[in-house]
């Protein structure tokens, strides 16, 4: 299963990449998907796929786009 | 009465006169400051039908009873006015020494009446007040006009200023200070200019009054180091606000071509992670420990403090992808001290009205040269172009015709910031309900709508999160003068404000407090709409109906197809109503003015205009 995963501000830094492709071989959910990533435990996020919202038990499927962002609050 | 010094100064520039009134303790306590303060005068002392731009309008320049005093992140400063712009009430908060000076000087509120007889400035120093010629700098830019008045004052005074934009009476002109500060987007800036008032500068020595100073201090600058802590460790300053922009992007949220369009392959070259490359200086307001101006050179070479609405309206609302010609539109934003939000999506609609045929032009999606152009004749009026674009994106329609209407980005003739919400309904209606028009300072909730809800859903949860926010944001921030940021982007707990309200005044008000004066004055805004314009229908609460047109959706990307339902909406803004106490034209029933201890005004209201 290939997917791309995007990083949006300070989490490009903790990640070490804005964006990147991913392959897995068994499918995952986007909590699995978290910790594979080793992103600062603790803050707060906002996970979207393909521009809706998902949870962290929602699985993750072939060709996704996945975009892990902060909770940003419109300045 | 402690925490607020209790004093109005009123200054009449056509007489250039003075005089200092007092004000008791339940006005404080009803009102608060800032922007309650401002509605309840602007309210008593405007006659409905005041013009504008006329010498009876007023300009009101108010702070908070935690404005200026150190503590996260109180350097904020309101000013106000009926709006030129949209003909409601109109406020911006904007970071200024002015906030401290004032209140050294004594005073949390200076009204401006009247008008000059040729372009001067006003000097406030402590219970003095000095009118000065300001011919030398009429007609020069405002970092001009800093510098000039740095060099009299030093630095560290407080100075509020108009450019050319101000000078002239473009209608989306603002107040500037500091660096790249600017407030008062419904055409405060026109407002100052109208009365030749060029610049307010104050200086201070006193003492602000504060029911326990020592504690007080102590707690201040020790939140302070911990905001500061925090935003090293959350990282967010590397990119400040502009740190969205990528994410709007991906969720379709992004202005492109007068939000034609809701993202794009080339907004990588206006993120975040290219704006903190392109940094050569951060510049913040007083007592603020994270900072936001991420400033960088502009193809010029001037500095131009960036933020993540100048970018997206002057940038990828635009067309334009080249950072440093974006970073100079927004110097010549503040230069001539016109408002970046508006200025962007003037030439967005001018741009597309010529693109769709409505109206002849020579400007293109992507030429920044011509806008740049564009901003000199908007901010001196030359011409017709320069009086047609100055006037705001409702005017233009009106002038334009062909149904341009429909793709005017304002609500209440306010020019709608950076987010593009053809398919975000909760933040439409933010939009929609604001009640000084387009203006997300009111409430923003879209990663509400992504993250706890549906982002096609219209339940009434989510015109309860808008409500909420703007108890926060344009409630709470507005009147007790403090920049949101540290609460918005780092969680700064809300309870720390009560802590310090409580600690500066001597009371002991708990959140709901605060809520109920954010009621009362949004309120009496929604009263003042109506006092201006009996005819008002809920019609005002709408948002651009491009976002309600099939033929409008996205052809690709990950809202292809969708658009808001006109239908939906409807539902969603009862929904609105009904929570508020708002009849069904967004207008307070008698029972929430008389809730929220109205009484009086919604009488005064009733010469006027019918009440449910």
């Amino acid at each position: 299963m290939k997917i791309l995963v995007k990083m949006i501000g300070p989490f490009i830094y903790d990640a070490g990449f804005n964006e990147k492709d991913f392959e897995f071989s068994n499918p995952l959910s986007v909590e699995e998907l978290l910790s594979e990533l080793h992103l600062k435990q603790g803050r707060p996020k906002i996970i979207v796929r393909n521009g809706h919202g998902i949870g962290l038990k929602d699985q993750i499927a072939d060709g996704d786009r996945i975009v892990i962002a902060p909770i940003y609050s419109g300045g | 009465m402690t925490g607020w010094t209790g004093n109005i100064l009123r200054i009449n520039l056509s007489s250039r006169s003075y005089k200092k009134e007092t004000y008791d303790e339940a006005f404080a306590q009803k009102w608060v400051g800032g922007r309650g303060f401002s509605m309840k005068i602007l309210w008593d002392e405007l006659k409905p039908g005041t013009d504008p731009l006329g010498p009876d309008n007023k300009l009101i320049v108010s702070l908070g009873p935690i404005a200026g005093v150190p503590a996260p992140n109180t350097g904020k400063t309101v000013v106000a006015a009926r709006s030129p712009l949209t003909g409601g009430y109109a406020d911006g908060n904007l970071g200024s020494h002015v906030t401290s000076q004032l209140r050294k000087a004594g005073y949390d509120i200076v009204i401006f009446e009247g008008i000059f007889d040729k372009p001067g400035y006003v000097y406030i120093e402590d219970d003095k007040v000095t009118f000065f010629s300001a011919q030398e700098v009429w007609g020069k830019g405002t970092y001009a006009t800093l510098d000039w008045l740095y060099a009299k004052y030093g630095r560290g005074a407080g100075i509020l200023t108009i450019g050319q934009g101000g000078e002239n009476k473009a209608l989306f002109s603002v107040v500037r200070s500091l660096e790249g500060r600017a407030g008062g987007r419904p055409g405060i800036g026109a407002v100052m200019g109208s009365k030749l008032l060029k610049a307010i500068v104050v200086k201070g020595t006193k003492e602000i009054p504060m029911a326990n100073p020592d504690e007080y201090k102590k707690l201040g600058a020790t939140d302070l180091k911990k905001v500061g802590a925090l935003d090293k460790e959350s990282g967010w300053s590397k990119q400040g606000t502009d740190g969205i922009l990528a994410w709007c992007n991906e969720v379709a949220a992004l202005p492109v071509r007068n939000m034609r369009e809701t993202h794009h392959k080339n907004a990588w070259m206006l993120d975040g992670e290219r704006v903190d490359a392109a940094r050569v200086a951060t510049y913040g307001c007083p007592n603020c420990t994270m900072r936001c101006g991420i400033t960088v050179l502009d193809k010029e070479g001037h500095e131009s403090e960036l933020d993540y609405e100048n970018i997206g309206m002057l940038g990828s609302n635009l067309d334009i992808w080249d950072l440093a010609q974006v970073a100079s539109l927004n110097y010549l934003c503040d230069e001539y001290g016109l408002d970046t939000i508006s200025s962007g999506s003037v030439l967005g609609f001018y741009a597309d009205a010529i693109d769709r045929g409505a109206i002849k032009g020579d400007f293109r999606w992507g030429d920044a040269e011509r806008a740049k152009e564009l901003m000199r004749l908007i901010s001196h009026r030359d011409g017709e172009i320069g009086n047609l674009l100055a006037d705001g994106t409702r005017k233009m329609a009106q002038q334009i015709g062909q149904n341009s209407g429909r793709y005017a980005m304002h609500v209440k003739g306010l020019e709608i910031s950076a987010y593009n919400c053809k398919y975000i309904p909760g933040m439409a209606l933010a939009f929609g309900v604001a009640p000084i028009g387009g203006h997300h300072k009111e409430s923003w909730v879209i990663s509400f709508e992504l993250k706890q809800t549906s982002r096609d859903s219209y339940g009434r949860e989510k015109a309860q999160k808008v409500i909420d926010l703007q108890r926060i944001r344009g409630g709470l921030f507005e009147f007790i003068v403090s920049c949101r940021f540290p609460w918005v982007e780092l969680g700064w707990p809300l309870e720390n404000y009560a802590i310090y309200f409580n600690k500066a005044t001597g009371l002991n008000w708990a959140l709901d407090d605060f809520w109920k004066v954010a009621d009362r004055i949004y309120a009496l805004m929604n009263g003042f709409w109506l006092r201006e314009y009996p005819n008002w229908d809920r019609s005002m609460h709408y948002p651009p109906m491009c976002w309600f047109d099939p033929s409008n959706a996205d052809k690709e990307g990950p809202i292809a197809g969708k658009i808001l339902e006109l239908a939906k909406y409807e539902k969603l803004l009862d929904e609105y109503h009904d929570i508020r106490g708002y009849d069904n034209r967004g207008i307070p029933t008698k029972r929430t003015f008389q809730a929220l201890g109205l009484s009086e005004e919604m009488k005064q209201l009733e010469k006027y205009a019918a009440l449910k």
